[in-house]
């Protein structure tokens, strides 16, 4: 049965929306996708019924600065500041680097957190919602 | 990008030791796996690197990731026994100033441990404290 650990993961990304590219210093990233449910249930019922809603995601990614402004790292890490923000910004998720298993959507970024702590690699921490239709290739 | 030659690593950390010592006042220094007969009430350092913990920084495989390669230098400060601590101390000062927080080559210095006295010297027939420091650097494959 095959496994995967973390470091197989990977991140792709592309602010203008069209192909994505990797960010190099990615150390790690989760996602969340929500289904709101919407209550069915009849008068008079015993049992609650629910049905399926809008369906959403968001989600954390974690880069180590490296101070690149050579690829779209630099993009990634800058986005939130990102005037007039359409969210067609280009997320690919990779559960296994060397596969074509991701998720992918348009987003947007909401927050990004950039840190320093002595004696520790500095990092940004990004947050991020999707926008429209999301893609489990999973 | 490549895997981190370790004695490149290696070469910065002593290097940087040796030109120091070689200073007025030269003091001999000695590394690892090498053979040394001290010179009785002589001042002599010893200088042992070692790699330790490599830890995963960065996602992805065999390359465009990286790694982070840690390690510790240990540096035992030798000098004549009987006369006190200060001739020791100051050796260990030129140690300790010589990597303290230092970036050099790639390579991050930790702020030293020491010079901590030894209670029963190796060699015997010494004063000995030990300077110890941890380092990092980076592995981008």
């Amino acid at each position: 049965m095959a496994f995967y650990r973390g470091q197989q993961g990977s991140v792709k990304f592309d602010d203008a929306g069209s192909s994505a590219a990797t960010i190099t210093s990615t150390r790690s990233w989760s996602m969340t996708v929500e289904k709101e449910s919407l209550d069915t249930t009849a008068l008079g019922a015993t049992y609650r019924a629910n049905v399926g809603g809008l369906i959403s995601g968001s989600g954390t990614c974690e880069v180590l600065y490296t101070a690149s402004s050579a690829d779209e790292t630099n993009a990634f890490i800058e986005m939130v500041n990102t005037a007039n923000d359409e969210g067609a910004a280009l997320f690919e998720l990779y559960m296994d680097t060397t596969g074509t298993k991701k998720i992918s959507f348009d987003g947007v970024i909401t927050s990004a957190e950039y840190s320093a702590t002595v004696g520790e690699i500095e990092v940004i921490t990004l947050n991020f919602v999707t926008n429209g239709a999301i893609t489990l290739d999973i | 990008m490549a895997a981190v030659d370790l004695n490149t690593v290696r070469s910065t950390i002593e290097g940087r030791l040796a030109t120091e010592l070689a200073l007025s006042p030269a003091i001999p220094v000695i590394f690892h796996n090498q053979p040394y007969t001290p010179t009785p009430s002589n001042s002599w350092v010893q200088c042992l690197v070692s790699f330790g913990n490599n830890n995963y920084l960065t996602m992805g495989g065999t390359s465009g990731s990286s790694n982070s390669v840690i390690g510790v230098v240990v540096i035992n400060v030798f000098t004549a026994k009987g006369v006190g601590p200060g001739a020791n101390l100051t050796i260990g000062k030129r140690v300790r100033d010589l990597y303290n927080r230092i970036l050099v080559s790639g390579v991050h210095f930790d702020p030293p441990t020491g010079p901590e006295v030894v209670a029963n010297p190796s060699p015997e027939g010494f004063f000995q404290t030990q300077v110890r420091l941890t380092f990092e650097t980076f592995e981008d494959l």
